[in-house]
């Protein structure tokens, strides 16, 4: 207690030198929680724009639709499904298709849909912003933007062709996700008119779990399919975007712990400079009964407390701006932005922040590797006091 | 005898006369001409260019083997149109490629033509005919597959002169004219067609046909084989 009182007294005395040093920490700090809680942010938008709306929690299809995912690789029968964590099924029918209206001919991929089924697993039913959601055959429902590029509009006949038939159907409603796959290229028809189209029965099933649980419930799934099927998790359902997000992981992370190594090395090259200017202090103390051992600690004790006010500076700071951005559209314009140049992503227009609690911990390492190393270098020093040569100088 | 004669026909008539279908009918029979080959200029022009290709086209009315003769960088390309079968011969890749059945609703060498304006049947499948003051008023049957809201085709002496789709809003977007029929073996061939995007001006497509040999047409023409090694 006498050394962290110690410590703490020397931390005191050269205060404009702490503030700098808490200055320092408080960046990285805030920097380290931002950094986590937008990647966190990331991976949570990517994963609920592509469970909730481009594509499922957790597929269910034959291994050959999952290397060339042609009709023609679909499902025979529709496997019936049995794991506690499964809250809703339907099956879906994707195709390559030509989209026609009398100004423009488009090609992109339709979705042939349970109009009731799927309302249980998707929410892209309740984002219909102009007309309504499908309830019958020959009706068509389109993202909003495509649309616009076709230019036709609720009432009007789109026609719908693929290789083997071609359908003329009514667009009934215009769907506002917020999803740039869904706004931009969203095609979903009923199942019978997919069928009608292709000759298949469905591509795949969708299944609905709680969150956080794809990849587990995939995994088990695919112990007791039939052979032949295999059902893949969300992320594995995501496309090219995967990749950007873990790229981005793989870049930043590092970045963080340079940037804590910095600033750890900030702190203790400080540290190493006030050491080195009370030597004598340090010579006098050791006289007076003080270890070598208890000396080094006390340093590395004042380097961890004068990082540790920055980081609890750092952390209020840090949790505030993360609240504010994760209930705050903060992020909207560049989304949007990203939206507009990279609409096959399937990037959410929205983006908010994740605030957990353990990112106080990964932020707390800058304090451990400042005590760290103040231990090994300016703690040396102490350890390696000539305690008479500076007695003798006094 | 005299007397009854008029009398007869005047019964028959409303028998006699052709439905609008039926008419419709009759016209686009006509339109496909006698087994022939033929060289066909096309032009396309757009806002300030136009690109002249010239066509060699054989046919039985039915099937029809296209082959590009001109300009020189796409010369050789090759197309055969075999009801709902439609192949297409690139020399550049050195093969021959059967295209999807919805290739014949797209634009025929980057001109405003498709291939169902060419040798297409639509307006007969996917329309009910009306007639109104001489004009064959098209609309689409339920769930057709078209794009168009209506399709006027206007006939001079049982030939399709006119034809002017509308989208579904009223407006006409796209006119097709068909001209100088020449009599040919017993059937009718458009000497000239022009096709215009009504939504965007300066975008035209004309046809010429020239060196028209009437006659049977080999019919190796009509195999896929036959685009890579020529007719």
């Amino acid at each position: 207690m006498s050394l962290l009182r110690l410590a703490w007294r020397s931390v005191l005395r050269q205060r404009r030198r702490t503030a700098l040093l808490s200055l320092v920490v408080v960046y990285v700090t805030v920097a380290t929680l931002f950094l986590l809680g937008f990647l966190d942010g990331y991976g949570e938008s990517l994963v609920e724009a592509y469970a909730e709306y481009v594509e499922a929690p957790v597929a269910v299809a034959q291994e050959a639709w999952w290397a060339d995912p042609d009709p023609e690789h679909g499902l025979k029968s529709l496997p019936t499904l049995a794991h506690p964590l499964v809250q809703a099924v339907s099956p879906r029918l994707s195709v390559y298709a030509l989209l026609r209206s009398p100004y423009r001919l488009e090609g992109g991929l339709v979705l042939g849909v349970d109009p009731e089924g799927e309302k249980g697993l998707s929410r892209v039913p309740a984002k219909v912003a102009e007309g309504r959601w499908l309830r019958a055959r020959g009706e068509v429902v389109l993202g909003q933007r495509l649309a616009e590029r076709l230019d036709v509009r609720v009432g009007e006949r789109l026609v719908v062709e693929t290789g083997k038939a071609a359908l003329g159907l009514e667009v009934v409603g215009l769907v506002r996700a917020g999803v740039s796959n869904v706004d931009f290229f969203g095609v979903y028809l009923h199942l019978e008119d997919a069928q009608a189209l292709t000759g298949a029965l469905a591509t795949h099933l969708a299944v609905k779990v709680p969150r956080g649980r794809e990849g587990a419930v995939a995994q088990a799934l695919s112990r007791t399919l039939p052979p032949g099927l295999q059902a893949k998790g969300v992320w594995d359902l995501m496309g090219p975007i995967r990749a950007d997000y873990e790229g981005s992981r793989l870049l930043y992370i590092p970045l963080l712990g340079l940037f804590m190594l910095l600033a750890a090395i900030a702190v203790v090259s400080t540290t190493y400079v006030s050491v080195r200017e009370r030597l004598r202090e340090f010579a006098v103390a050791e006289s007076l009964g003080l270890t070598p051992w208890r000396l080094a600690g006390q340093v590395a004790l004042e380097a961890a407390l004068a990082s540790g006010v920055g980081l609890v500076l750092g952390l209020l700071l840090g949790y505030a701006l993360l609240w504010y951005t994760s209930t705050h559209d903060v992020f909207g314009p560049l989304m949007r932005m990203s939206v507009e140049l990279l609409p096959e992503s399937g990037l959410s227009e929205h983006l908010y922040t994740a605030l957990r609690p353990a990112y106080a911990l990964y932020a707390a390492g800058v304090v451990g590797l400042s005590a760290l190393l103040a231990l090994l270098f300016p703690g040396r020093l102490v350890l390696a006091l000539e305690v008479p040569r500076y007695l003798k100088e006094g | 005898m005299r007397k009854v004669f008029p009398v007869l026909l005047i019964l028959l008539a409303p028998v006699l006369a052709q439905t609008p279908l039926e008419k419709l009918r009759t016209a686009l029979d006509r339109l496909r001409g006698p087994a022939h080959q033929a060289v066909y200029a096309l032009w396309v022009e757009r806002p300030g260019q136009s690109k002249l290709y010239r066509l060699k086209v054989y046919t039985d009315g039915e099937r029809v083997h296209l082959r590009v003769l001109e300009p020189k960088a796409e010369a050789g390309q090759a197309y055969l149109s075999l009801g709902q079968d439609l192949y297409l011969y690139d020399p550049r890749l050195g093969r021959t490629l059967r295209l999807p059945p919805t290739g014949r609703s797209e634009r025929f060498l980057g001109s405003d033509l498709t291939y169902q304006d060419l040798m297409g049947r639509d307006l007969e499948e996917l329309f009910q005919v009306a007639e109104e003051r001489g004009v064959l008023v098209l609309s689409p049957k339920p769930g057709a597959a078209t794009p168009y809201g209506r399709v006027e085709v206007h006939l001079k002496e049982g030939l399709v002169e006119r034809v002017l789709y509308f989208d579904q809003r009223g407006q006409a977007v796209r006119e097709l004219r068909l001209g100088a029929y020449q009599r040919l073996d017993g059937a009718y061939l458009p000497r000239e067609m022009e096709l215009k995007d009504l939504l965007r001006p300066g975008y035209r497509t004309r046809l010429e046909v020239s060196e028209v040999q009437v006659g049977g047409v080999p019919e190796r023409c009509f195999h896929p084989l036959y685009l890579e090694r020529g007719c």
